[in-house]
């Protein structure tokens, strides 16, 4: 057993870090919060330079055939940089989808991924259907030329931005279907999320596409449904690793400078165990992470969803934690817009409540 | 022991009621019920039809326009206006600046400025919390220096809460630096904002909104006679005014109308197919906090009866702040989380007037995230619960 990182993926990790040290600050996020749009067309392409878009792909396609423990560690980094950027939706769980269900015929798609050309988002979950992504309202029905598609999909995480959205409907049983951004009868109603990363609602009346729109067989789509929200989970998972080690500098740092009644407010035994609580709760985190960057792409369902169930569960309870008790600690300023620790809050917020909250990970890890 | 309401306090109750049901406007009662933020016009509005049926001051003196009613009778008043959908008046001229005033104060400053916290029409803001004097705020730095028949006033406030709308703020400014403690040196001073070298810089909040500022003070000539109390006294006054808020500081109306919004949110809310009500993990949390709130209920109208009774205030407030900042902060938690993928979107401008975007989920659903943002700050605001722990501990165990 060892729980380290290759050379290649430190690397990995320092060139990200360095890039986004230097392009991307939270004045540079705060910036990009006021253009009301989650997608910096130059940031994305530094970020393409780098190869991380490339690395989760196969080489077939001009990717490097990574796994997902580098999917981890980017995610962590774009975590703890607050990136709105739509990575997890596009790279992860759309590449993931395309590859799975078409393999080299989708090879012109995960090219244009990989070279962060094309952007793809998935969209699973509907109103009233909380977190259960086989929910199965939205329709696709047979018609002349193709399928005819009608519903309504909530919250999409990356569709602001996408060209393409990847739906899932019932067409005797799950089934997943390609539809161009600007297919008619489509409405995409776009927003922006606590954190600042973007999604949409997207509204199907009657749209049309073509037969070969179809990923895949109908009615065979549960299994890859559940295995790509494994994959984004897992990659959310990360990305609230990233944010909660700001969370914690930023706090120690406050704890450390802030006095009051002449001394620093961390040598109040009532802040200083309530932020090593923190600590002993980032340790478990950080393990929870990593056992889900390796589980997420195990073959056997059943562990695979196990792990990461518990990873969900455990690092959104403490996510929550974090949010709660960084604030109370800090006091006022941890309440201001300008102080970064909002962001992350909020970050870790948006990370708890995709791809299934506590709540849903707890049921589910219960029930297998 | 009796605990249900006796004969008098169901008329009275039924009396408040009615009296609301014929005059709560019913934009006020829209935008208090669905937790939009209220408008200063509407604010004063209805604390001018408060004032004019002689309500917007119960708890003052008889003489000065209070109401004469019971602690109890006060209680079952906050929460008869939150069932309702009624606002509360705000706390700074009515519950703070005024039995201050009342006490400290001299007849002139009384006539002067009675009548318009009353009526609502001065709208009065707090100048306590300073940037580096929040928790230990009797380090505050802002200072009035004598000059003939005026202070000056030179220094920063902050938190100022809807500061923007200030016409008056009552003031902690340090009149002796040289004092040998720092909570000797204090004054309590009342400064016109619309006097010169005043200003105020918005402040705005990880929710989106803006509700709290920053007044800084330059050069700003304030007369003497605006000295409330004794110089250097202004501490004494503070501590009066922070304890005398304990009576509505649990919060409770406002938790019960909390818990009555979560379930209708819940009940509208769909999972595996059935209301979110009806769904076992969610029901027991919601009783958790449902009991919590019931037992609070209780504790905060038994100790209400046993302050007049001559029970120290200090250690009473303070437990009811704590808690009730508990459970209001569990509430609006557990409706973020019964609003599902619809708390995310970012719509904090969401039903306010001039907002034309399209809506994603419901309004309860937008709001509920900005609100349990918002809400971190009622264990912060007016002494931290840490600080409230602090004085229970001094006061009930001697350290």
């Amino acid at each position: 057993m060892n729980f380290d990182y290759s050379e290649e993926q430190k690397m990995l990790v320092q060139s990200l870090e360095r890039t986004l040290a230097k392009s991307y600050d939270f004045e540079t996020y705060r910036a990009q919060l006021e253009t009301k749009s989650s997608h910096d067309p130059a940031l994305w392409a530094s970020l393409a330079e780098l190869g991380i878009m490339a690395m989760p792909l196969p080489e077939s396609v001009g990717g490097f055939d990574g796994n997902h423990t580098d999917i981890a560690l980017i995610s962590t980094e774009l975590g703890r940089r607050l990136v709105p950027e739509p990575y997890v939706s596009n790279v992860v769980v759309s590449a993931f989808i395309l590859n799975a269900t078409r393999g080299e015929s989708a090879a012109e798609e995960l090219g244009g991924i990989a070279a962060g050309e094309t952007r793809f988002a998935t969209a699973f979950y509907e109103p009233g259907e909380r977190h259960n992504p086989l929910a199965n309202n939205t329709k696709a029905s047979k018609s002349t030329d193709g399928w005819s598609i009608n519903g309504h999909k909530a919250v999409v995480l990356g569709a602001d931005t996408a060209g393409h959205f990847i739906v899932s409907a019932d067409a005797d049983g799950s089934s997943l279907f390609l539809v161009p951004a600007d297919a008619a009868g489509l409405t995409v109603r776009k927003y922006q999320l606590l954190d600042g990363r973007g999604a949409a609602d997207l509204i199907f009346d009657n749209v049309t596409v073509e037969e070969n729109a179809l990923l895949g067989d109908a009615g065979t789509a549960e299994a890859i449904i559940l295995e790509a929200v494994d994959r984004g989970a897992a990659a959310l998972v990360a990305d609230s690793l990233g944010a909660i080690e700001e969370v914690i500098d930023l706090t120690k740092e406050y704890l450390r400078t802030r006095t009051q009644f002449g001394r620093p407010i961390g040598t109040f035994q009532v802040l200083a165990h309530r932020m090593v609580d923190l600590l002993v709760d980032y340790e478990q985190v950080k393990s929870m992470s990593m056992e889900a960057s390796v589980e997420a792409t195990n073959e056997n369902a059943s562990d695979r969803m196990k792990a990461i169930s518990a990873a969900k569960a455990k690092v959104g309870a403490a996510s929550r934690k974090f949010g709660k008790d960084s604030i109370q600690m800090h006091g006022g300023i941890g309440m201001t817009d300008e102080y970064a620790l909002g962001a992350y809050v909020k970050r870790l917020l948006v990370n708890e409540t995709l791809f299934g909250d506590t709540d849903y990970h707890l049921e589910r890890y219960s029930s297998l | 022991m009796e605990l249900s309401l006796t004969e008098a306090q169901t008329a009275f109750r039924d009396d408040v009621r009615a009296f609301l049901d014929e005059n709560l406007p019913a934009d006020i009662k829209e935008t208090q019920t669905s937790g939009g933020h209220l408008s200063k016009e509407q604010h004063q509005r209805w604390h001018k039809i408060l004032g004019d049926k002689g309500w917007s001051t119960p708890l003052w003196p008889k003489e000065y326009g209070g109401t004469g009613w019971s602690p109890v009778e006060y209680a079952i008043f906050d929460e008869e206006c939150y069932r309702m959908g009624a606002p509360r008046v705000l706390p700074f001229s009515v519950s703070m600046l005024g039995p201050v005033l009342i006490n400290f104060g001299n007849d002139e400053q009384r006539d002067r400025f009675l009548p318009g916290i009353r009526s609502g029409e001065d709208w009065w803001a707090q100048g306590f919390s300073e940037p580096g004097a929040g928790s230990d705020l009797a380090s505050l730095k802002t200072t009035a220096v004598r000059d003939g028949d005026h202070y000056i006033v030179n220094g920063q406030k902050t938190w100022t809460t809807l500061g923007q709308h200030g016409d008056w703020i009552f003031c902690l400014v340090r009149t002796d630096p040289g004092a040998a403690k720092p909570q000797t040196g204090i004054s309590f001073i009342l400064i016109d904002m619309r006097d010169p070298g005043v200003e105020v810089r918005p402040i705005i909040t990880l929710d989106g909104s803006h509700e709290v500022n920053e007044v800084w003070f330059t050069d700003v000539r304030v007369p003497v006679e605006n000295l409330v109390g004794q110089e250097n006294m202004g501490w004494t006054y503070a501590k009066f005014l922070l304890q005398n808020e304990r009576i509505g500081i649990a919060g409770i109306g406002q938790s019960k109308q909390q818990l009555v919004s979560l379930k209708r949110l819940a009940s509208a809310e769909k999972k595996n197919g059935k209301p979110l009500m009806e769904d076992g993990s969610f029901r027991s949390k919601l009783s958790e906090v449902e009991i919590e709130l019931r037992a609070l209920d209780l504790t905060n109208k038994r100790m209400l009866v046993e302050t007049e009774r001559g029970m120290d205030p200090g250690p009473v407030s303070s437990m009811l702040k704590i808690r009730g900042s508990e459970v209001a902060q569990r509430l609006y938690e557990l409706k973020m989380d019964a609003s599902g993928l619809y708390a995310l979107p970012f719509q904090p401008e969401a039903g306010e007037p001039g907002w034309n975007d399209e809506l994603a989920g419901t309004l309860a659903q937008a709001r509920s995230a900005p609100h349990y943002l918002n809400t971190r700050k009622i264990s912060i605001f007016g002494g931290s619960n840490e600080i409230q722990r602090g004085i229970i501990s001094k006061m009930m165990l001697g350290f």
